[in-house]
């Protein structure tokens, strides 16, 4: 059974209830793309399992707040990113402006981040593993994180709008520069 | 081939990924692609690099979804103690509410007897009774702001 297609009003009542039972099905259902999510949008292995266990605490806090309109992963990531954004905030208050500027400088989110290849690098397993945690580690944080929601969530466009906050054109320019990004880091790839 | 042909043609590879095309765009990338070497090279270069992307599988540490699980239910236990501890709290500073309506005019009565055998004057047992009244209230307001406070320090750090 996938939570998508579960009784949405199931969803929102469970959510409402703090059902254990559904809140442990759900971190379940959706371990592996929350963290990869996480990952992708921090480049830090330690902070994207510290935001992951945040990320569900949150959910049965604030259950009561989803709405079935949504799917429940656009609210879960909303959540994630929200976290995220707090916990950059906490350890490095001087980059607030960075955190918040709404002018896609393609940067917020982003910060100074020397080891940020060989994070990337852990965390990823497979045959073209370096080559991608290197172009990923190369992207900024914000195209990173719409690449992931547009390519691996494969969430409509107005959806990742909704997930990140920001005007659908802006998530448009992220994607088109981010791919352009990748294509340039991946291009011989498999030559 | 006109150059604006050739971006034309490199502007819907991108868009095909990103926002997906219409009928009418797909054929004209298709035509495109047939007779241009260079357009193509840069369709398969994109799809390569997202295959890529879309294969990188970062290593997921399973033990996580238990800590996780744990330290929800910890949590879930934690709310409903408190909600408990809320009830109890709202129950009695409702008595106590109650308590201090219906005791208000015997409390009156007794700082005014105290105050004619003391001989004080109206203002000082009026205000004696008025901060008898609201002290309790104060007091509890005072010590809820202060826990508040401990708490919303102790979740920032």
């Amino acid at each position: 059974m996938n939570a998508v297609e579960q009784d949405a009003g199931e969803l929102v009542g469970g959510l409402r209830r703090r059902d254990p039972a559904l809140i442990d099905y759900l971190i379940e259902q959706y371990r592996y793309r929350l963290f990869r999510y996480l990952l992708m949008l921090t480049g830090h292995r330690h902070e994207a399992e510290d935001l992951f266990q945040e990320t569900w605490i949150r959910v049965l806090e604030k259950g009561h707040q989803y709405k079935a309109r949504w799917k429940f992963e656009t609210w879960l990531f909303s959540i994630a990113r929200h976290l995220a954004i707090d916990y950059r905030r906490r350890r490095q208050p001087e980059s607030l402006d960075a955190l918040l500027q709404p002018v896609d400088t393609g940067r917020p989110l982003e910060v100074e981040d020397t080891d940020a290849t060989s994070a990337f690098e852990q965390a990823f397993q497979g045959e073209e593993a370096e080559r991608v945690a290197a172009a990923l580690a190369h992207l900024p944080a914000s195209y990173r994180e719409v690449l992931t929601l547009r390519f691996h969530e494969d969430l409509e466009l107005e959806e990742i709008a909704r997930v990140v906050d920001s005007p659908l054109s802006t998530v448009k320019s992220r994607l088109y520069r981010g791919l352009v990004m990748l294509r340039e880091w991946l291009k011989d790839i498999y030559v | 081939m006109r150059e604006e042909s050739h971006e034309r043609a490199l502007q819907l590879v991108d868009k095909m990924q990103v926002e997906g095309l219409t009928a009418a765009e797909r054929e004209e990338l298709e035509a495109h692609l047939e007779i241009c070497v260079h357009c193509g090279k840069r369709a398969r270069e994109t799809e390569l690099a997202l295959r890529a992307f879309r294969a990188a599988a970062p290593h997921f540490d399973s033990s996580l979804v238990l800590r996780t699980q744990m330290q929800v239910r910890l949590r879930a236990h934690e709310i409903i103690e408190n909600a408990a501890r809320l009830r109890a709290l709202w129950i009695s500073c409702a008595l106590s509410w109650v308590l201090g309506v219906v005791s208000a005019p015997l409390m009156w009565r007794g700082f005014e007897w105290v105050g004619h055998r003391l001989a004080l004057s109206r203002v000082v047992w009026v205000t004696g009774f008025a901060l008898a009244w609201v002290a309790p209230a104060g007091v509890a307001a005072a010590i809820i702001a202060w826990r508040q406070a401990e708490r919303a320090i102790g979740s920032r750090q």
